[in-house]
Formats: C-alpha cells, structure tokens, sequence
C-alpha cells in the first residue's frame, strides 16, 4: 500500500468518532425504517430477513416501542 | 444513603431523560455531563459556567460532534431525511460504557465518604476519548483546564 493511499492528516481518532457516529446514525435509520414498515404492515420475519437478522431479534429490540407508540402489529410468525 | 448517593441517583435519573430524548439504549458519559449542567448543585454549574457550559451549550456541542463525526466518513447527516421514529416507551435504566468509566475513575481514585458531586464531573471530564472530550474540543473548552478547576473546587484543595 502507497503512503499517499492514507490522507496524511487522519487522525485515527476521528475514524474512531466516526465508527461510534455511523452506529448512531444507523441505530436511528433502523429505528425509523422498522416502524415505517410495520405501519406499512410488513411483519416481523420480513422485517428480519430484510434487516438480515433474526426475528427474535427485531421483535426483542422494536415491539414495545411500536406497541407503545400504537402501531398495529401483525403477528409474529 | 449518603447525600452523595442521592446526588449520584438523582444526575443518573436527569440522565437516563437526557438519553431518552437522544433515543440512546443506555446512559452515557455525554448524559450525565448534560444532568450535571441541567441540576442545581452550585459548585458543579460553577465550574461549567467559568467555561462557557450550561445545558444548552453541552447539547449543541455534542450536535455538532455528531454532526462532525459524521462527516469524518463522508457521512452528511443533511442527506438524511429521516421520519422520526416513535420513543422507547421508558427510559433506559443500563449505563453505558462511558457513563460506567466516569463512574470507575471517581470511585477508583477518591474514598467513598470524601465524595461530593465536583468528583462526579472530574470522573466525566477525564476521558481521554470519545464524545465528551471531542464536543468540548469543538466547544473551544480547554478540557486539561477545565479538569484543574474541577479539582481546585473539590473540598480541602487550596489551588
């Protein structure tokens, strides 16, 4: 690899930030993009296959939100 | 329960708001930093005060460091038109790690009956890395020293 493939000026602190910025950020799309399809009426396995995860896994991270927030949910399997 | 537990469980409540409303998972360090600008403990708004920092000015650096941080992956948080998705229901309960940190290095350093809520803001102002030191760098806080008037504020120090 050539030394000038590396900005000279990168400082690994700032690729550090931005890891923990892109988490966020992605955290927050997920939130926004999950309840937009379940209001849309996708169901719980969609969702999941789409987001490549398992359905536990969404159902465990997103439903009492969406519950709470009253979107009408289908089941889950 | 000492007065410092109830300070301690009162900023970690503020906190736990203050993560809520940021639609994080757990309480961080940056959480408990804006509960401490937001409380009325006057020796810890002072020392904030002396450097420009209430709740407000936190909150608008730790936008701009995300906003910033962002941007160091060629990420522009303008190109995102997101909905705004629904609240978790409660908020969290969980300290995260930078939260747990802060707590270590006060809890680590100073006894358990010397500790007053100055140690707290000394524990979160010492990281070397993550979000609080990077949005008081763009804040154009000097953190080193902000750390030193932290500590001359803590009782029986003479300067």
């Amino acid at each position: 690899m050539s030394a000038d493939e590396i900005p000279a000026t990168r400082d690994p602190a700032d690729g550090l930030a931005a890891v923990a910025a892109l988490r966020r950020l992605a955290d927050q799309l997920e939130d926004a993009a999950v309840e937009q399809a379940m209001r849309e009426g996708w169901s719980w396995p969609q969702v999941a296959e789409a987001l490549g995860v398992t359905r536990q896994a969404v159902h465990k991270k997103h439903a009492k939100r969406l519950i709470a927030a009253g979107v009408t949910l289908r089941r889950r399997h | 329960m000492t007065a410092f537990d109830r300070y301690l469980h009162s900023v970690i409540e503020r906190g736990a708001l203050e993560a809520h409303e940021d639609r994080s998972a757990a309480i961080e360090a940056q959480h408990l930093l804006l509960a401490i600008a937001a409380g009325r403990e006057p020796t810890t708004r002072q020392v904030l005060a002396s450097a420009g920092l209430d709740r407000q000015a936190i909150r608008a650096a730790l936008d701009l460091e995300f906003e910033r941080s962002l941007n160091a992956a060629g990420v522009s948080l303008a190109d995102f038109d997101l909905p705004r998705p629904s609240p978790a229901p409660k908020p969290p309960t969980q300290l995260g790690a930078s939260a747990r940190l802060a707590l270590d290095r006060m809890a680590t350093v100073f006894r358990k009956k010397d500790l007053r809520p100055a140690h707290l803001l000394l524990g979160i102002l010492q990281a070397e890395a993550g979000t609080v030191p990077r949005a008081l760098a763009l804040a154009g806080v000097d953190q080193a020293g902000l750390v030193a008037t932290v500590r001359r504020a803590l009782p029986g120090q003479n300067g």
